[in-house]
C-alpha cells in the first residue's frame, strides 16, 4: 500500500490540488499505515481507525475556495451543496466542521462525519477523503470534492460577491497565478487516424495522458473512444483518463458480445453520437469553467422546471457551443447530446461536462475542447468584472 | 413503529399451533431484518443438526419491504444447513416476501416435525396448517397452481420431500432459496408449501426523505454500465458475464480443468436472447429486471446455471442448458451444486455426462434414484465415497459457482472465508476485481484483499437485512441505502452504522460455526487451484495460487477479524457481548 500512497501523493502534487507540504494518507490492512505531513497524518490514521474503510486522505487544497464556503456557509448549516452533477451523484453534499468547533481531538467528529460521507471540508485544515477498498478511492473522493468546492465557489462569487476579508485578494491571485493558460500547442496528434487497433489504443492512451497533463479536466471523471469500422474503441468505467493502457474495451457495433459491460457508462452517448454523425472518434472530460457556465441560465426564475440537470428540455448557446440537459448513462445525455453535437463538433452538459468529436483524428476533439473551456473561462471573468463594477 | 411489523409468526408443526409474537423493538433495531434478525432468533437453536425436528427454519422480510424501495421485495431464508453443516441463510426476491410483510409479519419461524404432510397459509384473517398429503411428490408448478388461491406460494418440490442435500425452496414466480440445501430442511419437516396474502401497508416515516434517496438510488443504477448499461444485466441478465468471464479466462471448465470453454458464444448473454426470444422479468418491484424468461415465459438460466452445465460439463447445447435450468426449478434442485457435482462425477469416472444423461441425473437425483442416491449428497460426499475426495471443487461442502479463483485472488480469499461455504455473493469481489465498482482492484494480487473482504463481507450481510438485492450495489452505495432506511424507519443509520451490523451478523455466524466444529481447517480451496494453471489467453496467463502467500492473507484476514491463528474467537464469548 506504501507504493499506492506515493503514487496518489504525486497525483495530487501533479493536478496541483493539494499543497507539497500539506498531505497524508493513512491506509489498513492488518495493520495501520501513515504517511506525509506529520500533524495531517496523525489525524488520518486517528480517523482512519475508527473506520471500516481500507483508505483516507487529509490534505491541504491549493485553492482557498473550500475554507471561503464553510465561512460563507449561514450560521446553522452543516454542509454546502455544490450544484455539478459529481456531487449530484455520487457525494450527495460535503459535510464541514469549522474551526471554532475543532476543540481538541478531532479524530472522533471527523469519523462520524466520513461515516456517512466520502469526503469532509475541515476550516482550517483542508479536505478529508475517505477510500472505502482502495488507495485510488480516497484520491478519487479528494477529487472529487475539490472539483465541487471549485464549481460551487466560482458559482456563488458570480452570483453573490466577496463577503469575506481577503477573499478577492485570494481570488485575483488564483486568477493571475493559479489558472494556466489552457492550450493544445506542442501536442502531437496522428491527425487521420488509421483502422488498426493498435495504432488506435495507442492514440486513445496518448491523449488520455494529454487531457491531464495540460490540465484539462481531472483525471477520474471523462471518457474516450474511437470508432473503427465495426467497433467502438472506449475507455473503461472507473478508468483514469491518464492510466489508459489495458483499459479500453473494443465493443462490437452490433452488440455480437458483451465484453464492453465494464465500458464507460457513456458508452451508449459515444455510440449514439457516432451513429448521428458520422465522426471518428469522441473526448469527454468536466472541465471546471464549463461545468459553472453550464448551470448559468438567465430563465432560471420564470422557469417551471427544476430538475434542470435531468429535465430542462432547452439548446442553449454557450460561444456556439449548444448546452443540453441529461443525466449519466441512462440518464439521457445519451438522447440530448448527440442531435446536437455534429454542427459545431462539441456539446456541454448542464452541470456535468463536455463532449467534443472529431472527424479524422483527436487534434480535433482536444482543441476543441480547449476553446470551449477557454471561452468559458473568459466569459465567467467578464460577467464577473460586469458585475463587481 | 415504522418499516417493521414487530410480528413474528411462531408455526410449531409438532404440536400444529401458529401464534403470532411480539419481536423486541431492539432486536429489530439491532438486527435490522433478513438474514440478521434470523440469524439472531437461530442463537438458541444452532448447535442442532439440520434435521433435527427443533432446528428452526426462518424466513425474515426487512424493514424497506412494502414501501418502493429498488430491489427490496425480497426475504432471508435463514437455517443450519444439511450440505455444509454451517449456518445458512440465502436472499431471494419476489412477491412471497412482499406479502409476508403486508400479512402483517417481519419473521416466520417454524419449528417442530408435522407427523403427515401439511402446508402453511398466511393470512392476517387467520394462519392455519392444512393437510398437503395431496401435494406430496408434485412438482413446482402444479403446487403453485393448486394453491394459488391462497396467494404467493412457496415451495418445495421431490428434491425437498427426499432430502437432496441440495434441495430448493422455490418461490412460485420462479425465485430459488437456493445453494445450501434449505429445501431438504422443509421436506423434512413435513412442510410442503407456504402461501401468504394481506394487504398491509409498510409505513414510512418520512415520505420526503425517502423520494429523495429513492431518486438518488435510480441515478446511480442509470449511471451503472453494470445495471442499466446497454451491455449490462438489465438488458442481458446475469449471462452478460459470459463473454467476459470468457476474455479473462476464468470460467471454469470441465470441473476446473480449466478456465475457457470455446463453445461459451452458444449461451452468451446477446446468444440467448436470439436463440430463446429472452424478455425481461425479475423481481417484483425492482426496476432492474434482471432475470429473463423465453417468449413461452420460461424462466431462462443465469449465468452460473449456464456455465455450470455448459463449460463445467462441457455442454454446448444452449437449449440443452435451458432444458437442464427447467429440470432443476422443477424438481426443486440448486443448479450451481447439481452442475457441480455432476461436473465432478464426470471427472471422476472419466467422462463428463452429456446432455441426454445430465436430464436423466437430474431426475434420479431428486428421486434419489439408482446413481442419484450417491449423487444426491453433493459432490464433497459424494467424491469421498469415490475414493477421489480432490474432484470436490467446494469449500465447506459448497459447491463453488462460475468464477475460478485462480483468476481473481480477492474471490478466492472470499471461497474460504464465507460463512455458508464456496459462494461468490457473501463479498462478491467479482464487482471491484472484474467489474470495476466501486473502483478496480488489482485481481491477480492479494494486496490489501483481507480488509477489502472483511468490509464488503459486512457490507454484504447488512444488505442480506435490509433485504436489497447486491445487484443494487453495482451503482447504489450504503449510503443512499442508509438514507432509504433512515426515511422509512425513522430511526437515523448510515454506512457505518450499518457495516457495524454487518459485522456483528458476520461474527455471529462465524462464533455459530466455530461452536459446531469449523476453524482454519475448513477455511480452504481444493489443491487443484494451488498446483494447477488455467488457460492462457489473449495475453493473459492464469497461474495455480501462490499458497503461501494465501495463507498470508488468511492470517491477515483473522487479524483484522479479530480472531485467533486458527481462526476461533479463543475464550470470548461473542454472544454475551451482542444484543
Ligand atoms: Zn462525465
Ligand atoms: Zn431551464
Amino acid at each position: 500500500m506504501r507504493d499506492q500512497i506515493s503514487k496518489y501523493t504525486g497525483k495530487l502534487l501533479a493536478d496541483r490540488s493539494a499543497c507539497a507540504d500539506g498531505i497524508a494518507f493513512a491506509a489498513q490492512d492488518d495493520a495501520l499505515i501513515t504517511a506525509g505531513a506529520p500533524e495531517l497524518a496523525a489525524l488520518a490514521g486517528a480517523t482512519l481507525s475508527r473506520l471500516n474503510s481500507l483508505a483516507l486522505v487529509a490534505a491541504r487544497p491549493t485553492l482557498p475556495f473550500a475554507d471561503f464556503l464553510v465561512a460563507r456557509a449561514g450560521q446553522g448549516e452543516e454542509c454546502i451543496v455544490p450544484q455539478d452533477t459529481e456531487t449530484r451523484t455520487f457525494l450527495h453534499d460535503i459535510p464541514f466542521l469549522r474551526r471554532k468547533d475543532l476543540s481538541g481531538d478531532a479524530a472522533p467528529v471527523l469519523a462520524r462525519l466520513l461515516g456517512n460521507r466520502k469526503g469532509v471540508i475541515v476550516e482550517g485544515v483542508g479536505i478529508v477523503a475517505v477510500g472505502a477498498i482502495t488507495v485510488e478511492q480516497a484520491f478519487i473522493n479528494y477529487s472529487s470534492v475539490f472539483h465541487s468546492t471549485f464549481v460551487k465557489y466560482l458559482q456563488d462569487v458570480l452570483v453573490e460577491g466577496f463577503r469575506l476579508p481577503g477573499e478577492e485578494e485570494a481570488f485575483d491571485s488564483f486568477r493571475r497565478e493559479w489558472l494556466r493558460p489552457l492550450s493544445a500547442s506542442g501536442l502531437d496528434f496522428v491527425e487521420a487516424l488509421s483502422l488498426e487497433k493498435e495504432a488506435i489504443l495507442a492514440e486513445i492512451e496518448r491523449v488520455g495522458r494529454y487531457t491531464v497533463e495540460r490540465g484539462l479536466v481531472d483525471s477520474f471523471f471523462g471518457n474516450i473512444s474511437a470508432v473503427a469500422g465495426e467497433r467502438i474503441y472506449i475507455s473503461q468505467t472507473a478508468a483514469s483518463l491518464d492510466e489508459l493502457k489495458g483499459c479500453i474495451d473494443p465493443v462490437p457495433a452490433d452488440n455480437s458480445s458483451t465484453t464492453g459491460i465494464t465500458a464507460s457508462s457513456e458508452l451508449l452517448a459515444h455510440r449514439k453520437i457516432y451513429e448521428q454523425t458520422g465522426a471518428r472518434v469522441i473526448l469527454h472530460g468536466h472541465p471546471k469553467f464549463s461545468v459553472v457556465m453550464s448551470m448559468l441560465c438567465d430563465k432560471k426564475k420564470d422557469c417551471a422546471i427544476k430538475d434542470c440537470w435531468k429535465d430542462c428540455p432547452h439548446v442553449r448557446d454557450l460561444g456556439g457551443t449548444p448546452v443540453v440537459a441529461g443525466e449519466i448513462g441512462a440518464g439521457g445525455l445519451a438522447k440530448r447530446v448527440p442531435p446536437v453535437i455534429g454542427a459545431s463538433g462539441s456539446a456541454i452538459v448542464y452541470g456535468h461536462g463536455v463532449f467534443t468529436l472529431g472527424r479524422a483524428g483527436f487534434g480535433e476533439t482536444f482543441r476543441a475542447m480547449v476553446d470551449v473551456e477557454n471561452f468559458c473561462r473568459e466569459e465567467y471573468f467578464r460577467q464577473l468584472d460586469i458585475t463587481k463594477a | 413503529m415504522f418499516g417493521w411489523t414487530g410480528k413474528l409468526l411462531h408455526v410449531d408443526l409438532t404440536r400444529g399451533t401458529c401464534e403470532r409474537r411480539e419481536i423486541p423493538t431492539e432486536i429489530l433495531h439491532a438486527y435490522l431484518g433478513g438474514r440478521g434478525l434470523g440469524v439472531r432468533l437461530m442463537r438458541d437453536y444452532f448447535r442442532l443438526g439440520p434435521f433435527e425436528p427443533d432446528l428452526p427454519l426462518i424466513f425474515a422480510v426487512g424493514p424497506l419491504c412494502g414501501t418502493s424501495s429498488p430491489t427490496a421485495a425480497r426475504l432471508s431464508c435463514v437455517s443450519r444447513s444439511p450440505l455444509t453443516g454451517t449456518i445458512y441463510d440465502c436472499s431471494a426476491g419476489g412477491r412471497f416476501a412482499w406479502r409476508l410483510k403486508a400479512a402483517g409479519l417481519d419473521a416466520l419461524f417454524i419449528t417442530g416435525k408435522s407427523p403427515a404432510p401439511v402446508f402453511l397459509s398466511i393470512d392476517p384473517a387467520g394462519d392455519h396448517l392444512h393437510p398437503a398429503q395431496s401435494l406430496w411428490g408434485k412438482g413446482v408448478k402444479e403446487t403453485v397452481a393448486a394453491l394459488g388461491q391462497y396467494g404467493s406460494v412457496t415451495t418445495i418440490g421431490p428434491a425437498g420431500e427426499n432430502g437432496v442435500l441440495f434441495a430448493n425452496i422455490m418461490m412460485g414466480e420462479g425465485n430459488s432459496i437456493g445453494r445450501g440445501g434449505l429445501g431438504a430442511v422443509m421436506g423434512a419437516k413435513g412442510l410442503k408449501a407456504i402461501t401468504a396474502q394481506g394487504d398491509g401497508v409498510t409505513g414510512v416515516a418520512d415520505k420526503e426523505r425517502f423520494d429523495a434517496a429513492r431518486g438518488d438510488v435510480m441515478r446511480l443504477f442509470r449511471a451503472s454500465p453494470v445495471i442499466f448499461g446497454e451491455l449490462g444485466i438489465a438488458e442481458y441478465g446475469t449471462p452478460a458475464l459470459v463473454d467476459l468471464m470468457a476474455q479473462r479466462r476464468m470460467a471454469p471448465t470441465e470441473n476446473f480443468r480449466s478456465t475457457f470453454f470455446a463453445d461459451s458464444g452458444n449461451y452468451s448473454g446477446p446468444a440467448i436472447r436470439k436463440e430463446c426470444g429472452a424478455r425481461k422479468e425479475g423481481c417484483y418491484g425492482c426496476p432492474i429486471q434482471c432475470k429473463k424468461a423465453s417468449a413461452a415465459g420460461e424462466p431462462l438460466p443465469e449465468y452460473e446455471t449456464v456455465n455450470h452445465f455448459g463449460a463445467l460439463n462441457g455442454i454446448s447445447d444452449l437449449h440443452a442448458i435451458v432444458k437442464a435450468n427447467s429440470l432443476c426449478n422443477e424438481l426443486g434442485l440448486d443448479t450451481i451444486s447439481a452442475a457441480a457435482t455432476l461436473s465432478a462425477f464426470g471427472e471422476a469416472r472419466g467422462r463428463f455426462p452429456d446432455a441426454a444423461e445430465v436430464a436423466t441425473l437430474l431426475a434420479d437425483i431428486a428421486y434419489r434414484h439408482d446413481q442419484g442416491e450417491l449423487l444426491s449428497l453433493g459432490s464433497r460426499r459424494m467424491a469421498e465415497v469415490l475414493g477421489k475426495p480432490e474432484l470436490s471443487m467446494s469449500v465447506k461442502s459448497l459447491e463453488l459457482p462460475a468464477y475460478d479463483p485462480r483468476g481473481a485472488y480477492g474471490m478466492a480469499l472470499a471461497y474460504v472465508t464465507s460463512n455458508r461455504g464456496g459462494c461468490h455473493l457473501r463479498a462478491y469481489p467479482i464487482s471491484h476485481e472484474i467489474l470495476r465498482k466501486p473502483v478496480p482492484t488489482d485481481r491477480f494480487s492479494f494486496s490489501g484483499k483481507a480488509r477489502i473482504i472483511k468490509i464488503a463481507e459486512d457490507v454484504n450481510a447488512a444488505v442480506d437485512s435490509l433485504v436489497a438485492c447486491k445487484f443494487a450495489f453495482f451503482g447504489a452505495t450504503l449510503e443512499e441505502y442508509g438514507e432509504l432506511l433512515s426515511a422509512v424507519t425513522g430511526v437515523e443509520y448510515g454506512p457505518e452504522s450499518l457495516k457495524g451490523i454487518g459485522e456483528r451478523i458476520y461474527l455471529t455466524e462465524r462464533f455459530y460455526n466455530c461452536g459446531n466444529g469449523f476453524d482454519r481447517s475448513h477455511d480452504t480451496l481444493p489443491r487443484r487451484f494451488f498446483e494447477e494453471a488455467g488457460s492462457a489467453g489473449e495475453g493473459i496467463d492464469v497461474h495455480p495460487i501462490d499458497r503461501a502467500r494465501f495463507d498470508e492473507e488468511l492470517q491477515k484476514y483473522y487479524r483484522i477479524r479479530g480472531l485467533d491463528e486458527d481462526g476461533r474467537f479463543g475464550d470470548r464469548n461473542l454472544l454475551d457481548e451482542l444484543p
